[in-house]
């Protein structure tokens, strides 16, 4: 009993310290979130003026975000624009954990709770509308005067599902690769321009890559890559697209089709890296920081550690799309997109104005590129805002030959659950790349199955 | 008499309320609640459809479930015993030095107030290659050469070593505690007795201290099995429960298939069928402790 009593304490201890853990984090977030909640309310004090002068009904949106650190700052700020020049629509942003953030979108939806405006990841879209989170917003979007033609086709494409718009797309986060310019420069790799010298082929990449290692001291890694889930399987799925591989999934979305070739000659050619090469460091827990360090010479990830390298001190890096290894361009990506959840009583006014806003935050991209995002309108690429921030503009093409999954609602679970696992097993060389695509494909038929 | 008796009840009643409301509502009834979601197709959001038996069915072809039972079983079997030897053994150590026994007591009891959440993360820091601790250690003693690194995480064996490693640290300082606590409860005067007699220490130890034990030992082996079972945090944070799921223990699979893969319905029976195993564990201990005890 006493024992019980004492697990019982200790669990509740554990749950706290978890609790205060994610609540200081939250206090962090809500910090700042309290800055712009009061910089908000002088607005709203101004608004409430500028209504009573006759301005209409003012809508109050609720609006839920998962972005943390810089990309939470920077939604925050386009919120806060947003609200001073949209003296009629009032946006309060509410912060969640990434961690949890769908668990609690659907189950708020669910619950008839959920907020007015929300975020989803366009590879998660097809499982929400399955789920009835989220609603199709054609006729709100003519309403409000949305012009899909300025969206970049690629993106806006994966968005669209059963020939509906659910979403409106505001950026894409590609897969791209950094480079470390001083260590290039030692290796004899890096022309006039600063970019790297390399032949962009499936033997050039391996040749930059030895040469790098041969030049350069033994303490250099050439390549810094994660060994495990989402980086490499970043790559792999990069390299199966430049093959021209069409998806792990059918076009009716039931069965597991992996162009298995193709997929195996993909992903012997990142087992090289690791073990024939030797290229990249084995089981490198850290390989962002090794390339933030300078002790690795280029790294990929998505766009994302544009921001982070930015404010690193002495870190002189060039970014670029991935180089084309096989026939034709292509990487992986995933994009934000603004949708409009489900709600008990549909408040046509709330809609307009939320689809406004998404519309707004899209044609405001210069400021969400601020952590390193492709914006979703090639529009916003001609400001002049946009073209002063360093390195984007080196890749923005990538929105284009981005290669995104097709609508499967079960996109998440095939690459959590069964691709992570198995590509991971021929990262380790423990599986050869055939056995470990033949069970990859098993293992994702499995998951259409359940 | 009777009148005041009853208004006696009523009051302990009404003060017990509130705490049964709470009981009722966060322990009753889900409990209920998961029963009756294990018969269904169940999502995030709702109710879909009847199934009956079919999770339970399902369940027992299910490969992975299995597999994840006979993890976490893995977990007890290595677990359980080195949890109650080594608590026996920091219990003995603080007992024998009754001037550094306050010092002791600290140092085996704190890594037990961590959260689930930093003691994992420990483990993750200790355990990784080139920067780990343990590794690091290695090559400072030259056990490990310097161009070779240990990948305690990736590979099956080693990786079980490490969450059994870190799991022991972080936890045996309860039974510590328990241990040490029900060696001071035994009187003086038994040993003293047995010094008389001419006893060893050894002698002592086998003979009067362990055979004293063991209620408490009967009592920490049944808590222990059943915490063990239950482990999930901690393999998460380390390994994810690879590799090719080999360390995934049961309650990340009902996670998963929760929370992952939207389906309550199934979770919820596989969280009953873990139930039922643990109740026939106890069920089977206390059988066999109170046959014991007749004879």
């Amino acid at each position: 009993m006493k024992k019980s009593f004492g697990i019982m304490l200790a669990l509740l201890f554990s749950f706290s310290v978890i609790l205060s853990a994610c609540g200081g984090s939250n206090n962090g977030n809500s910090g700042s979130n309290n800055g712009a909640a009061g910089t908000n309310d002088g607005t709203t004090g101004q608004n409430n003026e500028s209504a009573s002068n006759g301005d209409g009904e003012k809508v109050t949106l609720s609006f839920w975000t998962l972005f943390s650190g810089g990309d939470g700052d920077n939604m925050q700020a386009m919120i806060d624009s947003f609200n001073k020049e949209h003296p009629n629509i009032q946006v309060k942003n509410t912060k969640l954990e990434w961690g949890e953030y769908y668990t609690k979108l659907i189950t708020a939806v669910g619950n008839g709770n959920g907020p007015d405006v929300g975020i989803s990841h366009i590879s998660r879209l097809p499982d929400l509308i399955n789920q009835g989170v989220v609603s199709e917003l054609d006729d709100v979007a003519t309403e409000a005067g949305v012009d899909w033609s300025t969206f970049n086709q690629n993106i806006l494409e994966a968005s669209i599902v059963d020939a509906a718009h659910y979403a409106v797309p505001i950026d894409t986060h590609p897969f791209i690769m950094y480079y470390n310019k001083k260590l290039l420069k030692e290796a004899g790799l890096l022309d006039e321009a600063g970019k790297p010298i390399m032949e962009q082929s499936s033997d050039g990449f391996i040749t930059f890559l030895t040469t790098l290692k041969e030049k350069l001291p033994p303490k250099v890694m050439p390549f810094a890559m994660s060994n495990t889930n989402d980086d490499p399987f970043r790559l792999w799925w990069a390299l199966y697209s430049q093959l021209g591989g069409n998806d792990v999934v059918s076009d009716d979305l039931n069965s597991a089709q992996i162009d298995t070739d193709k997929a195996v000659q993909a992903a012997q050619y990142i087992q090289d890296l690791y073990h024939k090469y030797k290229v990249i460091k084995l089981n490198d827990p850290d390989f962002y920081k090794n390339f933030q360090s300078g002790t690795a010479a280029i790294m990929m990830t998505g766009v994302w550690a544009t921001g982070t390298w930015e404010s690193t001190k002495d870190l002189e890096f060039g970014a670029m799309p991935i180089p084309k290894v096989f026939d034709q361009e292509a990487t992986w990506g995933d994009s934000h997109t603004v949708v409009l959840p489900v709600t008990k009583k549909e408040d046509p006014a709330k809609r307009k104005a939320a689809i406004t806003f998404a519309n707004w935050l899209a044609d405001n991209g210069q400021v969400w590129a601020k952590a390193g995002h492709i914006p979703s309108k090639p529009s916003v690429f001609e400001k002049q805002e946009f073209k002063d921030l360093p390195y984007r503009s080196d890749y923005v093409s990538v929105a284009s030959t981005v290669k995104f999954s097709k609508a499967s609602t079960k996109n998440w679970q095939i690459r959590d659950l069964a691709m992570f696992k198995y590509l991971n097993e021929v990262w380790a060389n423990k599986l050869t790349p055939t056995d470990g695509i033949t069970k990859m494909t098993d293992e994702v038929q499995k998951v259409l199955n359940e | 008499m009777k009148m005041k008796k009853l208004r006696v009840d009523v009051q302990a009643f009404l003060f017990l309320l509130p705490f049964l409301v709470v009981y009722f509502l966060f322990t009753i009834w889900p409990m209920i609640k998961g029963v009756e979601m294990s018969f269904y197709k169940w999502t995030l959001i709702k109710k879909m459809k009847y199934v009956g038996l079919g999770n339970y069915e399902r369940m027992f072809h299910d490969q992975d479930f299995w597999a994840s039972i006979w993890h976490s079983t893995i977990f007890v079997i290595i677990t359980t015993p080195l949890m109650i030897i080594l608590a026996i053994i920091l219990a003995l150590i603080a007992n024998r030095n009754s001037k550094l026994q306050r010092f002791y007591r600290s140092v085996f009891f704190i890594p037990s107030i961590l959260s689930v959440a930093v003691a994992s993360f420990l483990g993750l820091f200790v355990f990784q290659p080139y920067t780990g601790l343990i590794n690091s250690l290695l090559h400072w003693v030259k056990l490990l050469p310097e161009s070779s690194e240990i990948f305690w995480l990736s590979e099956t064996n080693l990786a079980w070593i490490a969450i059994s490693l870190l799991t022991l640290w972080w936890t045996v300082g309860f039974n510590f505690i328990l241990y040490l606590s029900a060696m001071q409860d035994v009187p003086d005067e038994v040993y003293e007795a047995a010094r008389l007699d001419g006893a060893s220490d050894s002698q002592v130890f086998w003979k009067i201290t362990l055979p004293l034990l063991s209620p408490i030992t009967k009592t920490i082996t049944m808590l222990q099995i059943i915490a063990s079972f239950k482990v999930f945090m901690q393999i998460y944070v380390m390994t994810g429960g690879g590799p090719l799921d080999e360390t995934r223990p049961v309650i990340q699979l009902i996670w998963q298939t929760g929370f992952r893969k939207n389906d309550l319905g199934y979770a919820s029976a596989m969280s009953y069928m873990l139930f039922v195993i643990l109740l026939v564990l106890s069920g089977l201990q206390y059988w066999m402790n109170n046959r014991k005890e007749v004879d």
